[in-house]
C-alpha cells in the first residue's frame, strides 16, 4: 500500500508556478527524500499534503484514502520551522500537540528523552536555542509513535552532534518499519538516510525512484600508458562501456553502474601489446550526478 | 467541542496576558460603575434638582441598562485580548501546526468563536452581578427583574465587539494593525460615519446599523430619554441586526480560514 500518492499536483502563488504537475508515490516502509535546491517546491509539496496549502489543481491520498484530519493525526509532521507557543514550556506545548492528535500525556516524557530535552522540559519555548526548538519539533512528531513521519529539513539549525543524532534516529525509525518522508536540499543527507528519492527543480519533478538507482552515476575506469594515442585506438576497438574519452594524461572509459571490470580492461590491453601504467576505478560523484540531473 | 475547548484552555491557561487582561477588564467593570454610581450620588447630593434630569440610574429597574451602558466603554479590553489570542497563532504559526497535527480547519475557527462566546457569557454574568450589587446598595431601590432584557443586550454587545475584533485579526493577521483599526474605527470613524449617514445624507436610522453602533444603540445613555438616538429603530430590530453581524464575522472567518493557504 502506498503511504502517499501525489497526482498531478500544481500550485500557483499568484503568477509564480511553484509546482508543475508533480506526481509520485511513497511506498510503505521507505525513507523517501524529496531533494531539490531552495525554492524548488519541496515545502510546497509537504505543505499541500498536510493541508496548510491548497493545491491549484491535482490531488493526493494518504494511506491510500482521501486525506483527512484523521489521516494527519496518524502522521508526525515537522514543516519548515518548529511552530510552538512561545510563552509555554516545551512540555506544555507537547501536551497541546498530544491532545490535538488525541493521545494522552503518557508519551511526552519518552519523546522528550529521545531528543534529549528532559532537562529543559519546563523552560519556556522562547528560551530555547535554535537546535533545541528543532529537537522539540521532532519530539512532537514522535508523539503517539506514528508509523509515518514527515520531516522538512530535519537537521536545520542543529550542530554536528545533533545532526548525527537525528540521522541515527531516522535510521532507527526506518528499522522499526516506519515510513519517513523528508525534504532536504542536502544531497549527502538524502544519500545517507534515504532509500527512495524524488528530485524537484523549479517545481518540476525531474525523477523519482530508489536512491541507488537514481543517484548512482556511471562507473569510470581511468587508464594511461606511455603511448596514449595507441591505447585510445585500441580501446575504441574494444567496444567496452558506453564511451571512451581521451583526457590525457589519462583516458576515461564510462560504464553503466556496476559493469566496470578492471581485470578485463587490463588483460585486453596487455593482449594488444600495451602495458598500462595507470588503471583505476572511479565513481562519478553524487554532486556531479545531482547537478547533471538538475541542469537538464 | 468539549475536547477542542480543553485544548483552547491549555493555550490560554498559562498565558499571562490573558489573565491580566481578563482581571483588569472585570475590575474595570466594577470600577467604572462605581465611578458612575459615586458621581451620580455626589451630583444629586450637591444639586438635588439634577435628579429630574438624571433620574436614578443605579436603582432598579434602570440599573440593568446603566451598567450595560457604562461597561460598554470597556469592550476594547476583551477586543484587544482576542486580537492577541488570534494573532499569536499567526505569529507563532501554530494555526498551521494545529492543522498539521490533526485539527480540521473548521475546528480551529469553531473553537475560537465558541471560546469567545463563553468569555462574553462570563463577562455578562459579571455585569449582572455588578448591576445587582449597585441596585441593592442604592437607597430606596427594590429588586426587580424589570428591564432584565438589558442583560441580554450586554451579552450581544460584548459578543459583537469581541467578534468584530476577531474578524479584524483574521483579516489583517498583524496585532498592531488590527488593534489600530479596531480603536480608530470604533472610537472615531464609526461615529463619523453614523453622523454623516444619518444627518448629512438624511438616511436616519441607517447610520445606527453600523457594526458596533448597532449594539451601542441597544444600550443608550440611561437618562434624557431618547435624545441621542431619537429615531433609532426598535430594539428587536437592532438585536437581529447585531446577531446578523455576529454570524457574519463567524462565516467570514470560516470561509477565509478554510479556503486560503495558511
Amino acid at each position: 500500500m502506498p503511504i502517499l500518492t501525489v497526482e498531478n499536483l500544481s500550485k500557483f502563488y499568484g503568477p509564480v508556478h511553484a509546482l508543475k504537475n508533480v506526481s509520485f508515490s511513497v511506498p510503505e516502509g521507505t525513507v523517501f527524500g524529496i531533494l531539490g535546491p531552495n525554492g524548488s517546491g519541496k515545502t510546497t509539496t509537504l505543505g499541500t499534503i498536510t493541508d496548510i496549502l491548497k493545491p491549484t489543481s491535482g490531488s493526493y491520498r494518504l494511506f491510500d484514502e482521501p486525506a483527512s484530519a484523521a489521516s494527519r493525526r496518524r502522521i508526525g509532521s515537522l514543516l519548515e520551522t518548529p511552530n510552538f507557543y512561545h510563552y509555554l514550556s516545551g512540555k506544555k506545548n507537547l501536551e497541546i500537540a498530544a491532545a490535538i492528535k488525541q493521545h494522552g500525556k503518557e508519551d511526552i516524557d519518552r519523546v522528550l528523552e529521545t531528543v534529549d530535552l528532559t532537562q529543559r522540559k519546563n523552560s519556556k519555548f522562547s528560551t530555547y536555542s535554535l537546535g533545541m526548538k528543532q529537537r522539540l519539533a521532532i519530539a512532537s512528531c514522535l508523539l503517539g509513535n506514528p508509523n509515518v513521519l514527515i520531516f522538512d529539513e530535519p537537521t536545520n539549525g542543529l550542530d554536528p552532534v545533533g545532526i548525527a543524532e537525528i540521522r541515527e534516529l531516522m535510521k532507527e525509525l526506518h528499522h522499526q518499519g516506519k515510513t519517513i518522508i523528508m525534504a532536504s536540499h542536502l544531497l549527502d543527507e538524502v544519500e545517507k538516510v534515504c532509500t527512495h528519492v524524488a528530485i524537484l527543480k523549479n517545481g518540476e519533478l525531474i525523477t523519482s525512484g530508489k536512491v541507488n538507482e537514481i543517484l548512482s552515476g556511471e562507473d569510470i575506469i581511468e587508464v594511461a600508458a606511455s603511448d596514449n594515442k595507441k591505447l585510445f585506438e585500441i580501446l575504441l576497438k574494444m567496444n567496452a562501456g558506453i564511451k571512451v574519452i581521451d583526457e590525457s594524461p589519462a583516458i576515461k572509459i564510462f560504464f553503466p553502474p556496476g559493469k566496470a571490470d578492471l581485470a578485463v580492461v587490463n588483460s585486453y590491453c596487455f593482449n594488444n601489446g600495451i602495458i598500462l601504467n595507470h588503471l583505476m576505478l572511479k565513481r562519478k560523484s553524487l554532486e556531479a550526478r545531482f547537478f547533471e540531473l538538475t541542469n537538464n | 467541542m468539549l475536547q477542542l475547548l480543553k485544548i483552547e484552555w491549555l493555550k490560554v491557561k498559562n498565558y499571562k496576558a490573558f489573565w491580566i487582561f481578563t482581571i483588569l477588564y472585570l475590575v474595570a467593570i466594577l470600577g467604572i460603575n462605581y465611578t458612575g454610581f459615586y458621581t451620580n450620588s455626589l451630583t444629586v447630593q450637591n444639586l438635588p434638582a439634577s435628579q429630574i434630569v438624571l433620574g436614578s440610574p443605579y436603582s432598579f429597574p434602570k440599573v440593568w441598562q446603566t451598567v450595560g451602558f457604562m461597561s460598554s466603554w470597556l469592550l476594547y479590553f476583551p477586543g484587544i485580548l482576542f486580537i492577541m489570542l488570534l494573532t499569536n497563532e499567526f505569529n507563532f504559526k501554530t494555526h498551521r501546526q494545529n492543522i498539521i497535527d490533526g485539527w480540521e480547519r473548521k475546528e480551529f475557527i469553531d473553537v475560537k468563536f465558541v471560546f469567545a462566546l463563553l468569555f462574553s457569557l462570563i463577562a455578562t454574568l459579571f455585569n449582572f452581578l455588578v448591576a445587582l450589587l449597585f441596585g441593592l446598595i442604592t437607597t430606596g431601590s427594590h429588586f426587580s427583574f424589570e428591564g432584565i432584557e438589558n442583560v441580554g443586550y450586554i451579552f450581544i454587545q460584548t459578543t459583537a465587539y469581541i467578534m468584530f475584533a476577531m474578524f479584524l485579526a483574521i483579516l489583517l493577521r498583524k496585532s498592531g494593525a488590527a488593534i489600530a483599526v479596531f480603536f480608530l474605527y470604533g472610537l472615531i470613524f464609526e461615529w463619523l460615519l453614523t453622523v454623516l449617514i444619518n444627518f448629512k445624507l438624511n438616511l436616519e436610522p441607517v447610520g445606527y446599523f453600523l457594526p458596533l453602533q448597532v449594539t451601542d444603540v441597544m444600550l443608550p445613555i440611561p437618562f434624557g430619554t431618547k435624545v441621542i438616538y431619537k429615531n433609532a429603530s426598535d430594539t428587536w430590530i437592532l438585536t437581529i441586526a447585531g446577531i446578523i453581524y455576529i454570524l457574519g464575522y463567524y462565516f467570514f472567518a470560516l470561509k477565509k480560514f478554510t479556503k486560503d493557504d495558511l
